[in-house]
């Protein structure tokens, strides 16, 4: 249980909220209750009044509190309940912007490596999976449980008033275990059968994906029905599972249900001894077993929430490793020794694991102003020394020192946004004409003048489509406009075709005019132009 | 709405298909409803003896065995009432991921590489998984919510006619609820999906870009857009949902009205103070029966308008299944094309045609002999039918007319090498990825087959060798890697046939130079190689080269 602190501590972040959608949640269940247990109690009343004047008794009712306390709650429990949805559904879409949110922020500060590891979109479902589990926890689990232990405390009570004592603990008897079969019973029982579901689904995923990617390689080996038959039997067993856990969360509802009958039983059964032994008034007696009957309605909504809590501790487990704070906290950003040195790298090895090491013990110095071009063919290491120079990875050996730096990463990250907003990343407080005057330098002013909303043309998938160069370049921009004085560039322009790069990169030379370029790629003739290059073997 | 049909339709032969178990699932919840019924009418009569006629407690042990009994029943028919309801969901969902398995199978590799992965994979997982709710919570809710509702008005009718008519008059409210609480749960759960979806969108979004985010030391305001952005959403949201929570609210209205009219007609009744109808004749037990059966009466209605969201998932899904399931029924040859044995030693081709549009055909009256052993290289420009014929050789796709013969077998009959444009590999060690398609692979045959193909530099010095994982620490393999891998798998097999699709497209010199080796000596070990390709350094390896263009096949 501890994996959920973190996030229930985000939740009850909003006490005021909770506690009013419970009590609205409350006043929904105590109003059908009211309804049903008042009508049962001016129905024996009535008929042992009807008796009475039958037998030409004098005998008076009063007919109006009743009545108007029958029609009352009728009427409060349309509008709580209304209230209630309309109320908590606005919580649980806040506690999922909240979820969301400081998710972000931790991830945002969480160790990068576990993430480039998990990278990929088979981590993204992971992830959106795993809030929606946390999302719905307080309407699903919190507050039916903290209602019905409410609810039924405040019966047993009643009963200890009302009645007498031997009752209420009687009641108690059988009610505390229904909610315990309820409850804790269903989570215990269905605990190993939902903990590993999401890491078995995702695991089928893979090799359904495997699958289809090999099929005409399996298919030619003869094989691809018996992988077939693998990925078949993997499903069939999380179903298997699903359909276990479904059918226990069955029985357990169907026992804590039995339970509250009984207690029905239980309250009727004593509450006539009672009435014969003239302690209580035979509407009183119909009173507290129907109110009981009521009961039902909260429990039911238990077992099934908490046959999910082990799916939902996993989740929650995932969410914590995922946001595992960066290990150690090296120092990074340290300056390099000379005045006039831009960038600094010292008998700098790169490994992966117990792989071969991809560079070892390189030197390398680069000037203040000076612009440098570094080629090898791929897999020599060049987006690895790239990743190093940035700081986003660490090197195995050796040390680097740099200046503030801007780095284009190979891979083009454009966000699903405005084209303002993906360009102020690089400078927040860019005006309107900066931004046009980088546009116009990486040639794609002429692409957006004629949007009808221009800076505020929304890219990515909802929006404009751009082409694989057309995004590079608007990356390119962004990483042009930040002030750092150093600038790393990894394939700055893949996609882009050769007059265009030309053109851009001739404007390059103006408007980087003093500062640090870093460019590498896989030929020359791929990069701006350079004063001198490097050539990883 | 077509497509909906079609949907309706296709979830309608599944629920047949089960039937048996739906059926049981259904006839728990009426053993349900049966139990609550005695239940009540066992509670309402307790009542009735023991407050109006007042007999003693002890001698009511009857009543209240009779009372416990139900209760038990009760409970037991909900128990099995979910595990029916499981099981139907498991049998359904288990047929549908089979009936998809074969469909694929049926529509061969071909066809497969056609759409991604990730949408078959999803298709296969989540969209049958989406199956669940509808056929384990929906469709016996909504038989149950005709049959228990009728159960009840006949008890109420049989002890006040008039009471049942209060209730009856609720009655043909009910298909108006229905059609209100179905539209008020689509609405509500169309627009809460759009909601999560589009905040889902916006999260992953920035979470995709962390990096960037961080490099330019941009992750606050990004977590502030994000915030203001969900906000934005929830606005506008709830303004939808106050209006389709609406629905809801007129159905609880409906019902605690109508608990409330039938309280005060029997409580007036009772009293004598109602002169006409049958409500001289109602009692304690009666009146209090009616009472605790009109909640159940609403019950099944309430519970299915909470389901209805299953149905909503299940046709979203079962629209796509819907279209895979057919793209691939239709247009589907002859199963068992009728088979010409020729010699063993040769691959024939004999008059074969092929057309994926009927004006223009692919291929047009292909003839070829190739014997054992042969390297041919397959050329031409790029749609000329390379690609087509190597599939047809594989048996991949069956041509429109004339036939193959693959060393005396149907092509594809007998196992053999294949090479397509996107190699694949499996997340695992190397030898997971060998045995794949070889499980009989011992580990020096695997050594041996990564030395061939020039990767045995990635496992030297791995402490774990061949069973070290392939991709490790994030690092994959490159494009050319992952070919040359592929390639392994060819040499740990012993096959005869082994067709490549363009084995040196898009390929780093290093690997290039790899790929044209492991060729070399598979040509050398006696196999029989057919690749299509443009590489000179290819074409000069094939003893044949044939040159595949406009609908023919000759020599070069």
């Amino acid at each position: 249980m501890r994996e959920l602190a973190p996030w229930l501590a985000l939740i009850f972040h909003r006490p005021g909220r909770l506690v009013t959608g419970g009590l609205l949640i409350l006043a929904t269940l105590l109003a059908g209750m009211g309804l049903l247990a008042l009508s049962g109690w001016f129905i024996t009343a009535t008929a042992l009044t009807g008796i009475l004047l039958a037998a030409g008794v004098q005998a008076s009712i009063n007919l109006y509190v009743p009545g108007g306390g029958i029609r009352f709650f009728a009427v409060a429990r349309t509008v709580a309940r209304y209230a209630e949805r309309v109320y908590n559904h606005d919580t649980v879409l806040r506690l999922l912007t909240d979820i969301r949110v400081a998710l972000f922020q931790r991830l945002s500060t969480a160790d990068r490596d576990r993430r480039t590891r998990l990278r990929g979109p088979q981590w993204l479902s992971r992830l959106t999976n795993d809030v929606d589990a946390l999302d719905t926890l307080y309407l699903r689990l919190i507050a039916p449980t903290a209602l019905a232990a409410l609810v039924t405390a405040v019966l047993l009570i009643a009963a200890w008033l009302m009645y007498r004592g031997e009752l209420a603990v009687g009641l108690a008897l059988v009610l505390v275990p229904a909610f315990l079969v309820a409850t804790l019973l269903v989570y215990l029982r269905t605990r190993h059968l939902v903990y590993q579901q999401t890491a078995a689904r995702e695991r089928v995923r893979t090799d359904v994906i495997e699958h289809i990617e090999g099929f005409g390689e399996l298919t030619a080996a003869g094989r691809i029905g018996k992988h077939a038959a693998l990925c078949l039997r993997q499903a069939g067993q999380i179903t298997r599972n699903e359909a276990r856990t479904d059918t226990r969360t069955g029985w357990n509802l169907g026992l804590s249900q039995v339970m509250v009958n009984l207690s029905v039983v239980l309250a009727l059964w004593m509450g006539l001894e009672l009435f014969q032994a003239g302690t209580v008034t035979g509407p009183m007696v119909v009173l507290l077993p129907i109110a009981l009957l009521g009961l039902q309605e909260i429990y039911s909504m238990l077992p099934d929430a908490f046959a999910r809590l082990g799916g939902t501790l996993a989740s929650a487990a995932a969410l914590n490793r995922d946001c595992a704070p960066e290990p150690s906290q090296g120092a990074r950003e340290q300056q390099p020794h000379g005045n006039d040195c831009a960038l600094e790298l010292e008998r700098v090895t790169i490994r992966f694991g117990d792989h071969a090491s991809v560079l070892s013990h390189y030197d390398m110095a680069v000037a203040k102003g000076e612009w440098v071009g570094i080629v090898g063919h791929s897999g020599a290491g060049k987006s690895s020394l790239a990743d190093v120079i940035a700081g986003l990875e660490k090197p195995a050996v050796g040390r680097v020192y740099a200046l503030p730096l801007a780095y284009l990463t190979q891979k083009t990250v454009l966000f699903d946004d405005t084209l303002k907003a993906n360009l102020l990343i690089g400078r927040p407080d860019a005006t309107d004409a900066d931004l046009w005057r980088v546009l116009e330098l990486v040639a794609m002013a002429g692409r957006f003048v004629h949007e009808p909303a221009q800076l505020n043309t929304w890219l990515g998938s909802m929006g404009s489509q751009l082409s694989g160069g057309e995004a590079r370049r608007i990356a390119l921009a962004r990483v042009l406009l930040n002030k750092a004085p150093l600038l790393i560039l990894d394939e700055p322009f893949t996609g882009v075709d050769a007059e265009t790069r030309n053109t851009i990169a001739t404007g390059m030379m103006q408007w980087l005019a003093g500062k640090t370029v870093v460019s590498l790629g896989h030929a020359p003739e791929a990069l701006p132009a350079s004063d001198r290059t490097i050539r990883l073997a | 709405m077509a497509e909906q049909a079609e949907s309706k339709r296709w979830l309608g032969a599944l629920a047949a298909h089960s039937r048996r178990l739906i059926l049981a699932t259904v006839s728990a919840g009426v053993v349900v409803a049966l139990a609550t019924i005695a239940q009540m009418a066992f509670l309402a009569g307790i009542v009735h003896q023991g407050i109006v006629d007042e007999v003693p407690v002890a001698e009511l042990s009857m009543l209240f065995t009779g009372a416990i009994v139900a209760i038990l029943i009760r409970g037991v028919a909900q128990g099995l009432q979910a595990r029916y309801a499981a099981r139907c969901s498991r049998e359904v969902r288990s047929e549908v991921r089979h009936r998809i398995n074969r469909c694929w199978q049926a529509s061969g590799p071909v066809s497969m590489s056609q759409t991604s992965a990730g949408t078959l994979a999803r298709e296969w997982l989540d969209h049958t998984d989406a199956l669940h709710g509808y056929f384990a919570r929906f469709l016996p809710q909504m038989m149950l919510a005709v049959v228990v509702p009728l159960m009840i008005l006949v008890v109420v009718f049989s002890l006040d006619w008039l009471a049942g008519i209060f209730l009856l008059l609720s009655a043909p409210l009910i298909p108006v609820f229905m059609a209100l609480v179905g539209m008020g749960a689509e609405k509500l759960n169309q627009q809460h999906f759009e909601t999560i979806g589009r905040l889902s969108g916006q999260f992953l979004d920035k979470v995709r870009g962390l990096t960037t985010l961080q490099l330019f030391g941009q992750t606050a305001p990004a977590a502030e857009t994000l915030r203001q952005r969900s906000d934005e959403y929830r606005r506008i949201t709830m303004k939808t949902l106050k209006i389709a929570f609406l629905s809801s609210a007129v159905l609880e209205f409906f019902s605690s009205v109508a608990i409330a009219v039938v309280a005060i007609y029997i409580g007036f009744g009772l009293l004598g103070y109602i002169t006409f109808g049958p409500s001289s004749d109602l009692t304690l037990f009666s009146g209090l029966l009616i009472l605790l059966l009109a909640p159940e009466f609403f019950q099944p209605l309430r519970l299915l308008s909470q389901h209805y969201h299953d149905r909503a998932a299940a046709m979203g899904a079962s629209s796509e299944i819907v279209d895979r399931l057919q793209g691939v029924d239709r247009p589907q040859p002859p199963a068992e094309p009728p088979h010409h044995p020729e010699s063993p030693d040769i691959v024939a081709v004999r008059d074969v045609a092929l057309a994926y549009d009927a004006a223009r055909p692919v291929l047009d009256g292909v003839s070829l002999v190739i014997n054992k052993g042969d390297v041919i290289a397959l050329t031409g420009p790029s749609g000329g039918g390379k690609t087509s014929l190597l599939h047809l050789l594989a048996g991949f796709m069956q041509p429109g007319r004339g036939h193959i013969s693959v060393f005396g077998e149907r092509a594809g009959d007998e196992a053999f090498g294949w090479l397509g444009q996107s190699p694949f590999l499996v997340h695992g060690t190397w030898a997971d990825n060998l045995r794949l398609t070889t499980p009989g692979a011992t580990d020096i045959a695997i050594e041996t087959a990564l030395h061939h193909v020039g990767l045995e530099s990635l496992i030297k010095g791995r402490e774990r060798g061949i069973y070290s994982a392939i991709t490790e620490d994030g690092q994959g393999l490159s494009g050319g890697q992952a070919r040359r891998l592929s390639l392994a798998r060819v040499f740990v097999a012993s096959y005869d046939l082994i067709l490549l699709d363009e084995p040196t497209a898009g390929l780093d010199s290093d690997s290039e130079i790899y790929v044209l080796e492991a060729l070399h000596k598979l040509a050398q070990a006696g196999k029989t190689l057919v690749f299509a390709t443009h590489h000179q350094a290819l074409l000069t390896l094939a003893n044949r080269t044939l040159l595949v263009t406009e609908g023919g096949v000759a020599d070069a």
